[in-house]
């Protein structure tokens, strides 16, 4: 047997045993609008189990920042269920387990890296000594030893979204939401991103649920997707993502595998983007 | 052709010389018949003095040409000139002080609620419309021809000032930031004092250069409609004698408080807007 099943077995088995994290049950979202209700969201059911990275895929406007915005708890819902373990989300309701890195840049401007960096800690009152050396420890992860004292204007859009990573993974949530964390950066600065995200992900495990709708992201990083429909945002498919780990980002787009899951998935996906395009 | 700042400098003198000489011997050049017609009569130093009245009259005001010595001239006169200006300063201060406080305060208030906005929202558009040089015969009946009348001059036109760029720097806050801040744990308190009042600082500041002038013109007009002391008051004798040289003196050393004020802020400034891209020099 080879040590890519074998990976793939333990996978399979962990998901099986695993408890639930967060628990999403016919979830609705209507927007009223001028003229008309929008239903954003349609009767969409997930689990996430603890330690999975789960994508959640879908063309623009299909709903997938609404649901994970109602997961966090920042959004009202309009029908349906959503439990974070055995609690239920209340929306302005914010909880402690949950990390959230947004896609537009929210650094403080007038914080410096590490002041961002240890934001949480600072104003959860940790002693000074102690949140330094967490943010030593995270700076030094994130790669961004020698920024310690820059301002965020003076640093590029990439390493901000890093000091974001970082502002939010250092309260080490237990569950980490993304909203397309990395939608707004260049497709260099991007593989690098995926290339720490991964790093860290495959020590810690947290479990992830990532909004994207870049098909060659969700492969890089998940251990499952969960496609959407167009708008009004449906559960098309849930895939699981079989490649080994610790993944490359890099080695792992030019397999032949990857090719493979990216053009079956494409087809499903490719129909919903000519049905938002038309 | 570079302009460096030795030629930048140059020309500055240059133009201060020019304009210190058509002052001062602008008008002895009526004489020559010839000239007069190019002569504008506004160069009359009955209306304008002249540079070297203007310094004879600071050294005389300022107590450094009497016979009796400074300090025998200096307890003379309650409003010599320097008692003048440190009054004039002192209400200046508190008015700038109450004014900017009450105005961030009420700022930050009316900008975090949408409900209290919305009811203060007629009366305060109401009353900005009132020209605030019109109040001060109303303030100095209210408070006497003292300090107190002064200040709330001052108060009253710095509050405003204040108070719309603080309101509209509280509103435009980011709305991600507050909810990144509120992910990361933060309390309604603590969004306030590391999200909401950061990020209205820009604006306040803005209109801090403004409000300091706006103080001293506060104080001025209601030192020229009724005080005892003060540089407005000084002005104000002064023109009763028709003495423009002892009216310019006054108007000299405001602009010299002004640009010392207005420097002032713009360091404070500079150093807690660091992070700002148009601070780049000052913080490097």
């Amino acid at each position: 047997m080879s040590a890519a099943n074998v990976v793939r077995l333990q996978t399979a088995a962990m998901r099986a045993t695993a408890t639930t994290r967060i628990t999403v049950e016919a979830l609705d979202k209507r927007f009223k609008n001028a003229t008309a209700d929008v239903v954003a969201v349609d009767n969409v059911s997930f689990e996430v189990k603890q330690g999975e990275f789960v994508a959640l895929l879908g063309p623009s406007g299909c709903g997938k920042s609404t649901i994970l915005n109602m997961v966090a708890g920042l959004l009202p819902k309009s029908g349906g269920r959503i439990r974070i373990d055995a609690d239920e989300v209340v929306h302005g309701a914010i909880n402690r387990k949950v990390g959230y890195v947004f896609q537009r840049d929210t650094v403080f401007p007038w914080r410096t890296v590490e002041a961002n960096i240890g934001y949480g800690l600072e104003i959860a009152g940790i002693a000074k000594p102690v949140r330094a050396e967490k943010v030593a420890r995270a700076i030094a992860t994130a790669g961004l030893a020698g920024f310690e004292k820059s301002f965020p204007r003076q640093l590029s859009g990439g390493m901000r979204q890093r000091v974001a990573l970082m502002r939010t993974l250092i309260m080490e949530p237990e569950i980490l939401l993304m909203d397309e964390p990395f939608g707004a950066l260049d497709t260099h600065t991007k593989l690098e991103m995926h290339k720490t995200l991964l790093e860290i992900w495959e020590r810690e495990r947290q479990t992830v649920l990532f909004v994207t709708h870049d098909l060659g992201e969700a492969l890089t990083l998940s251990s499952r997707i969960i496609l959407l429909s167009a708008r009004p945002g449906r559960l098309k498919e849930d895939f699981a993502v079989p490649f080994d780990r610790p993944r490359d980002p890099v080695a792992l787009r030019g397999s032949e595998e990857f090719s493979r899951l990216y053009s079956h998935i494409w087809n499903s996906l490719g129909e919903e983007f000519r049905r938002t395009k038309a | 052709m570079p302009h460096n700042r030795t030629s930048i400098l140059v020309w500055q003198i240059a133009i201060l010389v020019v304009a210190l000489s058509v002052w001062e011997w602008g008008f002895d050049l009526r004489k020559v018949a010839a000239l007069k017609p190019l002569v504008p009569s506004i160069l009359d130093p009955y209306f304008v003095s002249k540079p070297s009245a203007i310094w004879a009259s600071f050294l005389k005001l300022g107590c450094f040409a009497d016979k009796r010595g400074f300090a025998a001239c200096f307890a003379a006169n309650d409003n010599n000139l320097w008692l003048a200006t440190l009054v004039t300063l002192k209400n200046m201060a508190w008015g700038f002080l109450f004014g900017t406080t009450s105005g961030v305060l009420a700022g930050l208030i009316l900008g975090r609620s949408d409900f209290l906005s919305k009811i203060f929202e007629p009366y305060i558009v109401a009353l900005n419309s009132i020209p605030r040089i019109a109040l001060v015969p109303l303030i100095i009946l209210m408070f006497g021809l003292g300090d107190m009348s002064k200040i709330v001059t001052a108060w009253i036109v710095v509050f405003f000032v204040v108070f719309f760029n603080t309101f509209e720097g509280t509103r435009s806050v980011d709305r991600d930031q507050i909810a990144a801040s509120r992910l990361l744990g933060a309390s309604e308190v603590t969004v306030l004092r590391t999200v909401v009042i950061p990020s209205a600082l820009a604006w306040v500041f803005a209109s801090l250069t403004p409000a300091v002038s706006f103080a001293l013109i506060g104080v001025i007009v209601g030192e020229f409609i009724g005080a005892e002391r003060g540089l407005g008051k000084l002005i104000i004798e002064a023109e009763a004698r028709a003495n423009a040289a002892e009216m310019m003196v006054a108007i000299f050393i405001m602009m010299i408080v002004g640009i010392i004020l207005a420097f002032i802020v713009r360091r404070i400034q500079a150093y807690l807007l660091r992070w700002q891209p148009q601070f780049d020099q000052q913080a490097a």
